[in-house]
């Protein structure tokens, strides 16, 4: 396994018919009700569907939000809401809270469910090419861009649609602003270890490394603060991996700054940079453990025993034994009790998310086709409305075996 | 427009002008 990221479940919906009898009064409004009914179909098999690619992706999430996007825009040339918004009620669960829904008549919330589990496709997807044992270039490229377009994803429903739903999301719910920040800052931090790895492996400088590796720190760090005033019931586990995911390159930091040190003949120094690397890693193997102990939503893995974070406490021996060993024979400098600060601040390899942008209302939704939805055939009944407590069955997602581990990184 | 490619090419510039990857890292790496 080359990377290892925590994953929440996709998000659950109930089926939609898009039956509007007597409202879709002509043959064009009714093709517009089907398609959108099929479009909705396939994009939720793509989503769990274990050969499903972006290319794959991107044309079923285009054919079913170009067509959504006719219940949305103003196609009357008025500023007026398109008289289509609420007439359909949508269920939607949430990736920490279980199989209760939150149900709402109306499409921007349809609309911004389904996009948030489009990016959640896309961390996905990282995630299972990013476990494989021989990641390949052109791979870790495509786990980098997939997580890059999954952080853009989540930003752009936070920045311009989330803020258009008429009822507000609970606490805790996926479209409340902490979850949706901490699935944005997952999403970069996790681009930034696939970097990280990549600058190792190009045997770039060892202050590019530790810079990058003590921002990536930061960013779980962030993460882990922004769920701190969540309920624990649900977000423990996924603190947990924050937690571990920090103090790990937080080790990796101090571990190359320590080599930094040595480089510029700081060795009393670099030993203590080395010692607290050491102390780092030590307290991500404890979170480690309390990691797969701690009951919550999402995936469940051994990370201490996987190669890239064994690997890691090799480095940090090795290179703690060459400090120790040279400052014994060579330097003969004081190691100080306080650790060097980090004052690494990362040039290269930050991440920023892909902006994203949705496709342009289907061809098929013509002001003149539009005026053939006629509302005051609407005669549905208001008791006939699902309740909200209804529950949605769960996403059956593929089952994502760890393989097994061979040693080798990405080039 | 949809999803932006993203990856536009091999070779592009950081803020700072200095020649980087598609992982933001320069091009010539710094050892």
């Amino acid at each position: 396994m080359t990377h290892w990221f925590h994953r929440n479940p996709l998000k659950a919906t109930a089926p939609v018919s898009f039956s509007f009898y007597g409202v879709a009064a002509s043959p064009a409004a009714n093709k517009i009700c089907n398609d959108l009914k099929a479009a909705r179909a396939r994009l939720l098999e793509m989503f769990t569907d274990p050969t499903c690619n972006p290319e794959i992706m991107k044309n079923a999430t285009d054919s079913y939000f170009s067509l959504l996007q006719g219940f949305i825009v103003s196609l009357d040339g008025t500023t007026q809401e398109n008289k289509m918004r609420f007439i359909q009620n949508f269920k939607w669960t949430d990736t920490l809270q279980g199989n209760t829904p939150s149900a709402q008549q109306d499409a921007v919330f349809e609309l911004v469910s389904m996009t948030f589990n489009v990016g959640l496709w896309y961390s996905k997807f990282a995630s299972r090419l990013a476990g494989k044992e021989n990641i390949t270039e052109t791979e870790a490229k495509e786990v980098h861009k997939s997580l890059r377009i999954a952080a853009g994803i989540f930003k752009h429903l936070k920045d311009a649609h989330i803020p258009r739903l008429i009822t507000p999301a609970e606490k805790g719910r996926d479209l409340e602003l902490r979850v949706i920040d901490t699935y944005i800052i997952q999403c970069q931090a996790e681009a930034q270890e696939v970097t990280i790895a990549r600058a190792i492996e190009l045997k770039h400088n060892a202050s590019l490394i530790g810079a990058l590796a003590f921002e990536t720190a930061n960013f779980y760090k962030k993460a882990d603060h922004t769920l701190n005033s969540l309920e624990p019931d649900y977000t423990s586990k996924w603190r947990k991996y924050f937690q571990l995911k920090q103090a790990f390159y937080m080790a990796y930091a101090y571990c190359y700054n320590g080599q930094m040190l040595l480089a510029s003949d700081k060795c009393g120094e670099a030993v203590r940079s080395l010692r607290e690397a050491e102390k780092y890693y030590t307290k991500a193997e404890s979170l480690c453990k309390e990691y797969r102990q701690t009951k919550g939503p999402g995936s469940t893995a051994k990370p201490s025993e996987q190669l890239f974070f064994t690997k890691l406490g090799g480095l940090i021996k090795n290179t703690l034994e060459k400090c120790e060993r040279e400052n014994g024979f060579i330097y003969f400098q004081k190691v100080p009790q306080d650790p060097p600060d980090l004052e690494l601040k990362a040039s290269y390899g930050l991440v920023e998310p892909i902006a994203f942008e949705f496709p342009s209302v289907s061809p098929q939704c013509t002001p003149e086709v539009y005026a053939t939805f006629d509302l005051t055939k609407n005669h549905k009944d208001d008791k006939a409305k699902p309740k909200q407590e209804e529950e949605v069955k769960p996403m059956k997602e593929p089952d994502l075996k760890t393989q097994k581990d061979t040693g080798c990184s990405i080039s | 427009p949809s999803i932006p490619e993203g990856v536009p090419s091999d070779i592009k510039t950081n803020k700072d002008g200095v020649l980087v990857d598609e992982f933001g890292l320069p091009q010539i790496p710094a050892t």
